[in-house]
């Protein structure tokens, strides 16, 4: 069972203009969402899901830059909740004239499912606790 | 690809109700000591009860004379279907991020 989302990407435009809609926080609203990320290690932002039928109040994001080499890799946290601890990573590659960006989003739950342990729910709040133990000692 | 209940994802989409599973993971709560962590009116905490109960998120269980609710996890675990969730998610948002490198370009 995976547990990871992986792309790979190619753009013709190059590293620098990729690296930038990435990490232009103006950029990123056109594309992702409304945020107040920058592109500095440490920097905790939000991304802020507007509200569809389904999701009546939105989502918000809960994120933090753990990684920023410009232009070639950004790596950050994506937490929703208790309900989801994972992370996110680019890394950009010259391609030709263009660029090729390696992409993954990881650290999804069926680690639970897998062992047949209570739905991972006891898992998942494990994890949770020591992401935020780190997060507090980590500041 | 997403099977999950919409019951379950529009009960889970209000923060506050999230939170109120947050705190019946810890142990089963009257509704006093659940309204004691929102600053909102106890009618307005009962109503956001009564969409997690009718999402089947939380139960009722007596204790004596006291009635508590109680997590059901189980009922969580369609949500956990994040994957295909994000999949979705991430390939509708990098054909905008296509369209925005291409709009980049002309300006």
């Amino acid at each position: 069972m995976t547990d990871a989302i992986r792309r790979e990407l190619k753009f013709p435009q190059p590293p620098e203009a990729v690296w930038r809609a990435l990490t232009n926080s103006a950029a990123l609203a056109e594309w992702m969402y409304p945020n107040d990320f920058e592109p500095r290690v440490g920097h905790h932002f939000t991304f802020r899901v507007p509200p569809k039928p389904h999701l009546e109040d939105g989502l918000i994001v809960q994120c933090e830059v753990l990684k920023c080499v410009p232009p070639s890799e950004l790596v950050f946290t994506w937490v929703v909740s208790n309900f989801l601890n994972t992370r996110v990573s680019y890394r950009l590659e010259a391609d030709g004239d263009g660029t090729r960006v390696l992409f993954e989003h990881t650290g999804f739950e069926h680690k639970g499912a897998r062992t047949g342990a209570e739905y991972g729910w006891n898992v998942m709040h494990g994890q949770l606790s020591e992401a935020l133990t780190s997060q507090r000692s980590s500041r | 690809m997403l099977t999950a209940d919409p019951e379950v994802f529009a009960a889970i989409s209000h923060p506050a109700r999230r939170r109120m599973l947050d705190l019946l993971v810890e142990a089963d709560c009257p509704v006093n000591a659940i309204a004691a962590n929102f600053d909102m009116s106890r009618p307005a905490v009962s109503q956001h009860l009564r969409i997690l109960l009718e999402a089947g998120l939380v139960t009722e269980r007596r204790y004596g004379r006291e009635r508590r609710y109680h997590l059901t996890p189980e009922r969580l675990s369609p949500v956990r279907d994040w994957l295909a969730h994000y999949e979705r998610f991430w390939d509708d948002r990098f054909s905008r991020l296509k369209r925005h490198l291409e709009r980049s370009d002309k300006r």
